[in-house]
């Protein structure tokens, strides 16, 4: 995947990844771009590496060597925080909210708006809570009463202020680790159009998924991981399920690489 | 008829929000009503001045559980409080009032960075960490003291414990400054939300980029810093300090903070919900002494109160027994 070939308008290139963790490799000598814009997928059968990469992105794991550029420039994140300060923002599928907390104080959790002597820190709670408003207005069509506790919302609906929370944020990458997994159909497809509608806006997604239909559904190109080795990069446009998940297995030869 | 309907909807909301507000209303209007000793200024300064050093050690102890945690020690860091200030106090006469606060401030600081530690960085189980350093200190002050009281604490302190300003007590005036800047800091800082936010979800705190760890830390000093402010209004009530003092004090308040709503799963509560859980359980304390009954029933109401309290508000929430 060294030779991926997706131009020079990518947001972020790794470029020979390992990690280990004791004796386990889990990634070994990753390469990869992701293109500005786009909706790209992550897959690869359990194991191959794919969170590991995500939370490496992310800030959350330190490679043991390579390198990572985000829009041209060195950035190996040293924390979440670090990479979240530079536009990188991660959608876990679960455990991304307060369930206790309103919808509002969710969406500021970590930014609060302060009033008064810095020292105190009192929240603004008014200004907040106009604030979640509009920025979930810019992703969500159906926006959820922003005073609501979180726990009185249905899976679905926590996903979809989950991700609009990342985009609200002025991220530029957002990367999602399984984000319907646990959801339905219809809130799936919910999730999905908050997807679009981030990539609609310019930002760029990378999004773990076992789902092939959803990685069809969605994305316009698909890396493939396995073993912590990287398979390749499809264009899906270009591609069909078959392929993909030969290359998730392990098919001796796959049609159409090189 | 849709009227009456909407609320009669409304009001059983309120009751299942405010349960135990109304309860203590009524119980209140009771105790008015029923006895002519109750609602008398003697009786009611009685009761604020029986109930507020636990009401303080409540008030961090609110923090505490909506942390998703609770503190065991508190009860003995009181003691200790008590104990090394009257130490100070005693051996240095009066110049020695202010350094016997801050002495028992500072002693109990270190018990309660030791359970932040513990709890915040180590991961140790605040159930296990607290009842450790409860049976540490209380030990530690049996050693010290040999088990025998301190007396002769200068009389001018007992200002604190037993005087008055403004015909009220000075242990409930120091109770209401302490709840009302408790609840500030609960409810409208930055800080408090962050107590609430850990409670509820660490995991998600956590990646939004909280320090969780401080924030535990934090409260864990908090609970011991209430703890300090008892022990010192102890040793104003009885210009001394028994090595024996504050025993159990550490459940009545986890008892008060649970019947004023706050649940034990963390996340959740407030602090007027707590001053209201300390008083329910005051007046009824007060209410069995003024009808004469043997002090010995206290505890068998304080836990049936409790155990009712948890019950009904399960009960209601659910709308019916577990089915699962």
């Amino acid at each position: 995947m060294t030779d991926v070939g997706l131009g020079p308008d990518a947001i972020l290139r790794a470029q020979g990844i390992n990690k280990n963790f004791g004796a386990v490799v889990a990634l070994e000598n990753v390469s990869f771009a992701i293109p500005k814009g786009e909706i790209i997928g992550l897959v690869g059968d359990n194991g191959a590496g794919k969170s590991t990469l995500v939370k490496i992105i992310s800030g959350v794991l330190a490679p043991d060597s390579g390198m990572i550029e985000f829009e041209g420039k060195p950035a190996t994140f040293a924390s979440p925080a670090e990479a979240r300060a530079h536009g990188v923002e991660t959608v876990y599928q679960d455990l991304a909210l307060a369930p206790n907390l309103a919808v509002w104080a969710n969406i500021y959790l970590g930014r609060e708006l302060t009033r008064g002597p810095k020292i105190m820190h009192v929240l603004d709670k008014r200004a907040m809570v106009a604030n979640a408003d509009n920025m979930l207005r810019r992703f969500i069509r159906n926006v959820p009463p922003v005073e609501e506790s979180v726990e009185l919302l249905s899976g679905g609906q926590r996903q979809v202020v989950a991700i609009a929370r990342a985009g609200a944020w002025g991220s530029k990458l957002i990367l999602m680790d399984e984000p319907t997994a646990a959801l339905g159909v219809a809130e799936t497809k919910a999730v999905e159009e908050v997807i679009f509608e981030l990539k609609r806006q310019g930002l760029t997604v990378l999004i773990i998924s076992h789902n092939l239909d959803q990685i069809f559904r969605i994305t316009s190109g698909v890396c493939v991981l396995r073993r912590g080795r990287p398979i390749g990069y499809r264009e899906t446009a270009k591609t069909r399920p078959e392929e993909i998940v030969l290359m998730i297995t392990g098919a001796p030869t796959i049609a159409g690489s090189g | 008829m849709a009227v009456s309907k909407g609320r009669w909807r409304k009001a059983t909301a309120f009751a299942g929000h405010n349960g135990v507000l109304i309860a203590f209303v009524l119980l209140v209007a009771f105790m008015v009503g029923t006895t002519s000793t109750f609602g008398t200024y003697q009786n009611l300064i009685n009761v604020l001045q029986q109930n507020s050093i636990i009401g303080i050690i409540a008030c961090g102890m609110t923090f505490a559980i909506i942390l998703g945690g609770f503190d065991l020690s508190v009860g003995s860091v009181t003691a200790l409080a008590s104990v090394v200030g009257a130490t100070l106090m005693i051996d240095l006469g009066t110049i020695g009032i202010p350094i016997g606060i801050l002495g028992a401030l500072a002693a109990c600081l270190i018990v309660g960075a030791t359970n932040g530690w513990l709890i915040a960085w180590l991961g140790v189980n605040p159930f296990v960490a607290t009842l450790g350093t409860m049976t540490v200190v209380r030990g530690l002050i049996y050693v010290a003291t040999n088990a025998s009281p301190r007396f002769g604490v200068p009389y001018t302190f007992t200002t604190v414990g037993l005087g008055r300003s403004f015909g009220v007590p000075n242990p409930a005036l120091i109770f209401l400054i302490v709840a009302l800047l408790l609840g500030f800091v609960l409810h409208r800082t930055r800080f408090g939300h962050y107590v609430y936010a850990v409670g509820g979800s660490p995991v998600a705190s956590a990646r939004m980029g909280l320090k969780v760890a401080r924030v535990r830390f934090a409260v864990y000093v908090l609970a011991s810093a209430c703890a300090a402010v008892s022990g010192i209004i102890l040793i104003g009530q009885t210009a001394s300090a028994t090595p024996q003092a504050a025993l159990g004090y550490e459940l009545t308040a986890i008892a008060a903070v649970i019947v004023g709503g706050a649940p034990l799963g963390g996340g959740r509560g407030r602090m007027a919900g707590t001053i209201v859980g300390v008083f329910l359980l005051g007046v009824v304390a007060n209410g069995l002494n003024l009808f004469g009954v043997s002090p010995f029933w206290q505890p068998v109401a304080t836990g049936l109160i409790l155990i009712a309290a948890v019950a009904f508000d399960g009960f209601s929430k659910r709308g019916g027994f577990v089915s699962v």
